[in-house]
């Protein structure tokens, strides 16, 4: 029983790396852009893809693979930027702000239709193998075993962290990139270009965005185009889980997911898994909407 | 008309009514991802109604109603009073538990040394009320689109009314709207409900007309594109859903030219839409200048 708890604590880290990864560049997007990128995992589904191909194609080696994953996602990053964000920058904050932000979601989510079918139609099998990361065992503790990939993971995850709290903190960039986030207006008068801000930190998640697809490719060693609506949901869940716009509560949001998930599926099986995650998150928004709001209470998320 | 136009056709009505139901929601101001979880309920409750007990499908059909309405209230009334992307994510939760929850219901029964009833993700076949009765798909056909026509015209009469003034009062500006003494929260609820109501007509018509339906067909891609059609058609009368679903049912997948690249077409063509017109191609300031124009 405890030697369960303990292995199933081990399994949800991995998982809860992974997820805490995707829910920093969904966060980077939020917390600055206010806006809900539906089509973040189907991008980062389309850098994996472009790094599949390129592989099955040439010879590459995995350094190539996570930097063609990157560009992948960046690339296609920057198409949904232009196409569904980009257009709606102005109408922030005024009264159409409301409609701009719907009609910008619901962009998003056509454009994640597009990345499906072309994924596709490029590599038609349901399944592709991706290079593992780790080819040896396991780590051991005793009776208890760690992936590698987990470690990677993890790690890959604080110094993203750490990197944004620099870039945050320490840089003129971050200084502009936190008066957009407090009061845009304020800061387009003290002449800061927003849609400028806007567009760096867009390409920045998708980069992060990118690493982490290219990192969970490899660790589940296959690729499918579901990977897109999977990176979507989790990424979201660990957000929402976190409380929205804050990049420490999104590691803590994909953490804590990834060890409920472990533990659920353990104990009542893997739909009740899922169950038991929407119904936290469902719980949370309709007993405690203060929780979500905390760190975005001084503009609506409207 | 040969059988596959008459099943393009009928899905264009069956899915007309999600996006009514969608559309409902949008002028009240809230942007539901859930209406495929009412879509779903229909589909379940009255399928189960028909196949499983026999009760005939109009009365079916209410039972969906009702079960509908009551679902999206008890839905509503913990979360509708969040604002915009929270109302969004608890309904897209609130969606997806019902999906898992289609997922782990068995409940068969054995008719004509059958077995009916929904399975788990084996899903729920069987449900033969009309081919039994021998419902040609012609006349069915005009069943849907007698419904829509009545469902369309009491939209229609509602918007032109005080009630429907109200509605658009909620969703331009909730604040505005309470300071003259609407109910605002009253007025949502009743909303919701109506559109529980609206999607679950819309599901017990599709699983009839399918005879099969599993979990997986009410996820979350069901739900984003009937915003999608909402959207799409546009915001400033009931034809704009009906418009968006005949684009993407109709125009896309009907005629078959963009086969395999449907999605690809359909998405560019949303996502460029609605640079231009984020409230739709029949919007508030399109239908009112009709309006002033032909009446």
């Amino acid at each position: 029983m405890l030697a369960d708890l303990i292995q199933n604590t081990l399994d949800g880290l991995t998982g809860g790396a992974a997820y805490a990864l995707l829910a920093v560049g969904f966060t980077l997007i939020f917390g600055v852009l206010r806006r809900v990128n539906l089509s973040y995992g189907a991008a980062i589904m389309f850098g994996v893809y472009f790094a599949t191909w390129t592989s099955l194609n040439f010879q590459v080696g995995l350094a190539a693979l996570a930097a063609l994953t990157i560009a992948g996602a960046v690339l296609a990053g920057a198409y949904v930027e232009r196409l569904c964000f980009a257009p709606h920058y102005r109408s922030r904050g005024s009264p159409r702000a409301s409609s701009g932000s719907i009609a910008a979601m619901v962009a998003s989510f056509a454009l994640w239709m597009q990345f499906e079918e072309a994924a596709i139609l490029a590599l038609p099998k349901h399944l592709y193998a991706f290079p593992p990361l780790h080819a040896g065992e396991p780590l051991r503790f005793g009776q208890f075993f760690l992936r590698v990939e987990a470690l990677y993971l993890l790690l890959a995850a604080v110094a993203v962290c750490a990197l944004l709290h620099t870039i945050l903190y320490r840089t003129r960039f971050g200084l502009a990139v936190r008066a957009v986030i407090d009061v845009p207006v304020a800061a387009q008068l003290a002449g800061i270009n927003v849609s400028w801000v806007f567009v760096r930190i867009f390409a920045l998640a998708s980069a992060i965005g990118g690493l982490a697809g290219f990192l969970i490719a490899a660790s589940h060693e296959q690729v499918t185009p579901m990977l897109g609506m999977w990176a979507t949901i989790k990424g979201m869940l660990a957000m929402m889980l976190g409380g929205l716009g804050s990049l420490p509560g999104a590691v803590a949001g994909g953490l804590v997911l990834g060890l409920l998930e472990a533990h659920s599926q353990w104990f009542f099986g893997p739909q009740m898994r899922d169950l038991i995650a929407y119904l936290l998150i469902f719980a949370l928004l309709a007993l405690r909407p203060a929780w979500m709001t905390r760190w975005t209470s001084t503009r609506s998320a409207s | 008309m040969d059988e596959y136009s008459i099943g393009v056709l009928t899905n264009i009505g069956l899915f007309s009514f999600l996006a009514l139901s969608a559309y409902l929601l949008l002028i009240a101001g809230e942007m539901s991802f859930g209406q495929q979880a009412f879509f779903g309920v229909g589909a379940y409750s009255g399928g189960m109604l028909t196949a499983i007990y026999g009760v005939p499908l109009p009365f079916a059909a209410l039972a969906a109603m009702a079960s509908g309405a009551l679902v999206a209230l008890l839905v509503g009334l913990p979360t509708l009073r969040l604002r915009g992307l929270y109302f969004a994510m608890a309904t897209l939760a609130a969606a997806e538990m019902a999906r898992i929850l289609f997922e782990l219901l068995h409940f068969q029964h054995e008719i004509d040394g059958e077995l009916v009833g929904p399975d788990g993700t084996q899903g729920f076949r069987g449900i033969r009320w009309v081919f039994e009765r021998g419902v040609e798909p012609l006349d069915y056909l005009a069943i849907v689109y007698s419904l829509l026509v009545t469902v369309l015209a009491a939209f229609l009469l509602v918007e032109r009314s005080r009630l429907g003034v109200t509605l658009r009062s909620v969703g331009a500006d909730p604040e505005l709207a309470a300071s003259i003494g609407v109910n605002v929260n009253r007025m949502k609820l009743g909303v919701a409900a109506a559109a529980g109501a609206l999607a679950a007509l819309g599901g017990v018509l599709y699983a009839h007309h399918n005879t099969y339906i599993e979990p997986r067909n009410f996820d979350i891609m069901l739900g984003v594109h009937s915003l999608a059609y909402a959207l799409i058609g546009g915001l400033g009368t009931a034809f704009g859903p009906l418009l968006g679903v005949l684009v993407d049912l109709g125009l896309l997948e009907g005629t078959r030219v963009f086969q395999g690249y449907r999605m690809i077409v359909f998405g560019g063509l949303v996502a460029v839409l609605l640079l231009f017109r984020p409230r739709g191609l029949l919007d508030e300031r399109v239908v009112h200048w009709l309006r002033a124009r032909f009446s």
